[in-house]
């Protein structure tokens, strides 16, 4: 079975919004909801950290990191269990979505929902351009809504655009049923940590902190699994020099490639790293 | 002539060229169009005339047009370093998303925040639509008084507008010569419509600028590395995965350079490089560094000539590289000054060459470039009867002073992190500095270039994969033949920005009467002491200004031009500084209203000056005679491909360098003079970042304007994806800076100096150092509730290289008066506002 999850490396985020923004483009989200919003992890408002400055040649306490927060598409969504009309329902390939012509908006999916990722349309949708893209359907005042996961997308072969547009290569789209694919692969090989996992909500969004991963290669807006040769995504990348297409090595032992663009060489013995 | 190019204009997405898109996109009618006509009102407004009902909204179930847009191949292009290709989805007649294109080399396949809303540029309410005049301005009759927030325009036809302008510079020319006409040119798009602006200025005898922005440390460095001016050219991006060591100084990468830098800075990260981050500020950048240098502002020389100091004591320099390709082994005369000439020395050389001393032999040698030899590179030796040093000695001497534990206190830095960032640098192998633009907007920043082409000089960081000597590949560019200097033409006159300013405001060195604007929001918005230039430009009879949107500098011209947006246009994109390709922009439909492309406006405008043979009203015949000079990229292939990959050399600085002895220059005999102190070595000169600085007291705090993810300088303004998430200009403040004055988050703050104010909401935040305050820019003058940052700037330049110090700026801060307004703000707002309570803002 196919079961689609998003894995989501913080160590790659950088905070610029492309995916939130990406987003309202792509399922014409009135302005002033998110489907996806990118928090900041630090101080109290957008890209400022927590902690103190550092002074007079101290260590600084500084952190700041970026925390994007979508539909965490759980296995064991709160959402769907209180939908008292079944409007909110999990799909065969795993993602969350709303009939919204079943939705009577009593909210009871957004109190359920512990990652804030609903939105109500309190009014009618004002959206810029109007018509927006013409590939999701308009959805009225008075329904919930959130993200899809780009079903649409998905539907067509297409990662979501929040993946395919995230100029850090930061979202990573796939099956989490098979084994082989690049979501899986991170899953096992990173360090990766759901939302509130302790709410037994069984997310399947998953995000990388710690080491640092490839990300997703954008080549292309297709998913993984319609791609011919996936061996771009699911093989580690060769550590060697890219590809030279003009110029030449520099001076002494410093233009050679053989020398100097191996592997790093350890840090300063003795030094302070 | 009859040619107003109201209506249809059936054609080439501009009316350039044969019909390629007859699709009769907006049925404009009369009366809505005139309401809209200058764009004015709330951002939030759609085209009113425009609209259709949307299929969406008619029938809510409707099936997916996934797939089924037509895609448009196209460009973003304003002067950020992306330069990003892009897909147009066009249907109807209209495009519905923007998703980034796939360029010949797919690893340069990106689109950043902005560029993806393009939809909310291109149908903005800020576009301007039809020619205006302003109301009161008449040939030789400017009333210039009548400019800026007050004025009000009339409509007027293109014949009318053009004819007036035309006019305006015949008139001039007659009365003070054709070099006071002005053909202004900013950096708001990277098409042909400068090289279209250059030839009709180089056939008139007009004016145009030289850059006075920017160019500061990429100077400093050129004297020794015969390279650099916008930054440093460095090696393409997707080689920095082969760096070991990146030093980001002085440029917020992960926010400012995103678009096509950021994924290749994480994959060096990845790929186990160690990041470094001098910034005063802590930046997303900062927060992914390995070790973050917080510097105090303007010492950023001081800390080189320590990193500098401590390879030398290390002695961890490269020592192969300084002998093959530096002047480190170089002798240098103790009596002059000078290099020691091989002239002097051997009676069989006659070239100006350097010398230096074989170690194995102790005799003198004549140091040519590219070639290794057992040089000594320290010590003093007397030679033909002359007493030298090496310039490796003079450096070390002149650093001897520059430990880092003698300079940690004045750069505000722990010592043993200065040691460990450049050990990181000397010993891990390739890496090196990539250099921003924010110590180039210091007085002095020229010196920071110097002293760091000598660090990466120490650490064999050029010419390498994986070297990294700035953040500026020198990517695309294409030979238009000179296409905008024609010889038939007096030629053009250029004048850097800051004698611009003395032309127009006093004659010096020559009176402007006349300003032709494109691309460009500087005179009423990107110009430090922007009062000044606004002040200034009242000597001007006429300010005609080309534009998308209604730009405060729109709102200061007398005739205003509406431009098409870049995807209404058929163009050719070179992207210099960012990726390798040449691209190409296909019209996704014909230019909304009446507005037209500036190719469109000064082809026309060349015809009524008597240059119409110059110029072909075809766009596509231009575009076609421009690409045909090039030997890589032609005009068909290019429109099939939407991009061509054009060879430009992956490693930087291979090979001789480009200065009089083909080495880098360690010490520069011919060092220019800085307030009198002479730089054969880098000095650490201060302007008012220094603690005594004669109005410290007054206003104690240093103010920059960093460059945000939100916009490209003053571009992107008034987009609702953009606005929702960043609504209103703030001034970044340490809490420690605010409780000092009484002032709390979210509160109204007055910012001054002695040459203005700006009132903002004060953010406080923990990542600016005390001391320094920071309000991002480009925001327009009608953002603020009252002044603008530019009218705390100054145009106080050094002497080296006159660049524009934005950040060297001193300014107090103090709660806003209780009478000021900010209801722009506070009350009902139509977006923006309902992003706060939507938690977009991060909370």
């Amino acid at each position: 079975m196919t079961n689609y999850g998003l894995v989501i490396d913080q160590e790659r985020c950088i905070g610029c919004h492309a995916c939130a923004v990406t987003c309202k483009q792509e399922n014409n989200v009135g302005l002033g909801q998110y489907w996806n919003r990118v928090l900041t992890e630090g101080g109290d408002k957008m890209d400022t950290p927590a902690g103190t400055y550092p002074e007079n040649g101290e260590d600084g306490t500084l952190e700041m990191s970026y925390q994007p927060t979508a539909c965490q598409h759980c296995d064991n969504a709160p959402c769907v269990k209180v939908c008292p009309v079944n409007a909110t329902y999990t799909r065969e390939d795993g993602i969350v979505e709303i009939d919204y012509d079943k939705c009577i908006g009593c909210r009871y999916c957004m109190a359920a929902c512990p990652y804030n990722a609903r939105v109500f349309n309190w009014d009618e949708p004002q959206t810029v351009p109007e018509d927006g893209t013409g590939d999701v359907p308009a959805r009225p005042q008075g329904v919930v809504e959130k993200c899809t996961f780009c079903s649409h997308r998905v539907e067509e072969g297409l990662d979501p655009a929040c993946v395919v547009n995230c100029p850090a290569d930061a979202r990573i789209f796939g099956d989490l049923d098979n084994e082989e694919s690049t979501v899986s692969k991170y899953i096992r090989k990173y360090q990766t940590t759901r939302l509130l996992e302790d709410r037994g909500t069984d997310p399947k969004t998953y995000y990388i902190r710690g080491e640092m991963s490839p990300g997703r290669p954008q080549t292309s807006d297709k998913m993984e699994s319609e791609l011919d040769d996936v061996s771009v995504w699911s093989e580690p990348k060769d550590n060697g020099p890219v590809e030279e297409s003009g110029g030449s090595g520099g001076g002494g032992s410093h233009g050679s490639l053989s020398n100097d663009a191996l592997p790093h060489v350890p840090a300063f013995e003795g030094g302070d790293d | 002539m009859s040619d107003d190019g109201r209506g249809s204009t059936g054609g080439g997405g501009d009316g350039d060229g044969d019909g390629v898109f007859r699709r009769d996109v907006l049925k404009a009618s009369g009366a809505a169009a005139v309401a809209l006509g200058l764009g004015g009102g709330g951002y939030a407004s759609s085209l009113a005339e425009t609209a259709t009902e949307p299929a969406s909204r008619q029938n809510p179930g409707i099936e997916s047009y996934v797939g089924q847009d037509e895609i448009i191949r196209t460009a973003c292009a304003p002067n950020c370093r992306g330069k990003c290709p892009l897909e147009a989805h066009v249907r109807d007649g209209r495009v519905r998303k923007i998703e980034p294109q796939i360029p010949e080399d797919e690893r340069y396949k990106r689109a950043c925040t902005l560029g993806l809303s393009h939809t909310q540029r291109i149908y903005n309410a800020t576009r301007l639509k039809y020619p205006m005049k302003r109301v009161g301005w008449e040939p030789g009759s400017p009333n210039p008084e009548g400019r800026g927030d007050a004025a009000e325009f009339e409509r007027v036809t293109w014949d009318e507008a053009l004819d007036y302008i035309a006019a305006e510079m015949e008139r001039v020319r007659d009365d003070y010569g054709p070099e006071s006409v002005y053909f202004e040119t900013g950096s708001g798009n990277n098409g042909i419509s400068g090289t279209i602006q250059s030839r009709l200025s180089s056939l008139f005898g007009g004016t145009q600028k030289s850059w006075s922005i920017d160019i500061n440390v990429g100077l400093g460095f050129s004297r020794l590395a015969g390279a650099g001016f916008f930054n440093v050219p460095t090696n393409e991006v997707v080689d920095w995965r082969n760096a070991n060591t990146v030093i980001v100084w002085g440029s917020d990468i992960f926010a400012s350079n995103l678009q096509q830098d950021a994924s290749k800075l994480l994959d060096a990260v990845e790929n186990g490089a160690k990041l470094v981050c001098v910034d005063p500020v802590y930046t997303n950048t900062a927060a992914k560094a390995d070790l973050w240098l917080p510097i105090k502002p303007g010492k950023d020389t001081l800390l080189t000539l320590s990193m500098i100091k401590t390879v030398l004591a290390d002695e961890t320099y490269d020592t192969e590289f300084l002998r093959k390709r530096t002047l480190g082994p170089a002798l240098v005369r103790d009596d002059t000054g000078e290099l020691l000439d091989a002239s002097d020395v051997f009676d069989d050389v006659t070239e100006d060459l350097p010398v230096a001393v074989d170690e194995s032999t102790g005799e003198p040698v004549a140091l040519e470039p590219e070639t290794y030899g057992e040089y000594a590179l320290f010590g003093e030796y007397t030679v033909a009867g002359v007493d030298c040093h090496t310039a490796l000695s003079l450096l070390e001497e002149h650093v001897s002073d520059y430990d880092p534990d003698a300079v940690a206190a004045e750069v505000g830095i722990n010592a043993d992190n200065i040691r460990t960032a450049v050990r990181w640098l000397a010993t891990r192998g390739p890496g090196g500095i990539a250099s921003g633009y924010g110590v180039d907007r210091y007085k002095y920043g020229h010196t920071f270039g110097q002293a760091y082409a000598i660090l990466l000089g120490l650490t064999g960081d050029f010419g390498r994969h994986g070297s990294i000597q700035g953040s500026h590949p020198l990517g695309g560019s294409y030979d238009n033949g000179g296409y905008d200097a024609p010889e038939d033409g007096p030629g053009t006159t250029s004048l850097p920005q800051t004698d611009i300013l003395t032309a127009i405001e006093s004659g010096d060195p020559y009176q402007l009467k006349v300003m032709y604007s494109q691309e460009s929001n500087f005179i009423a918005n990107q110009m430090p002491d922007r009062q000044r230039w606004l002040e200034a430009s009242k000597k001007l009879d006429l300010i005609a200004v080309a534009d998308m949107h209604h730009t405060p500098s729109v709102q200061h011209a007398d005739i205003i031009l509406p431009a098409s947006h870049w995807f209404e246009r058929e163009d050719v994109v070179d992207t210099w500084g960012g990726h390798p390709h040449i691209m190409y922009r296909q019209p996704a439909h014909d230019p909304l209203w009446e507005s037209k492309s500036d190719h469109w406006m000064l082809v026309r405008l060349a015809e009524r000056l008597g240059f119409g043979d110059y110029f072909n009203r075809d766009k596509s015949a231009t575009l076609r005679e421009l690409l045909a000079n090039d030997d890589e990229v032609d005009y068909e292939t290019l429109k099939e491909q939407g991009t061509v990959k054009v060879s430009t050399p992956v490693v930087k600085f291979t090979g001789e360098f480009n200065t009089p002895s083909g080495r880098l220059e360690l010490y520069d005999e011919d060092a220019p003079t800085e307030g009198g102190v002479t730089l054969e070595l880098p000095k650490h000169i201060e302007s008012r970042t220094a603690d005594d600085w004669d109005t410290a007291e007054d206003y104690p705090l240093m103010f920059i304007q960093k460059h945000s993810k939100w916009r490209i300088h003053s571009q992107y303004e008034y987009q609702n994806w953009l606005r929702e998430i960043n609504n209103e200009p703030q001034l970044d403040i340490n809490p420690k800076d605010a409780a000092a004055r009484g002032i709390e988050d979210g509160d109204y703050v007055r910012v001054h100096n002695e040459r203005g104010e700006m009132v903002v909401k004060a953010k406080l935040n923990d990542g600016m150092q005390p001391g320094l305050v920071n309000t991002d820019q480009g925001w327009w003058g009608s953002d603020y509730v009252r002044g603008h940052h530019n009218d705390l700037t100054h145009t106080d330049v050094c002497e080296v290289t006159g660049n524009f110090a934005f950040y060297d700026t001193r300014v107090e801060v103090e709660p806003a008066p209780s009478d000021v307004d900010t209801s722009k703000y506070t009350s009902d707002q139509p977006t923006g506002s309902g992003a706060t309570s939507a938690g977009a803002g991060g909370d």
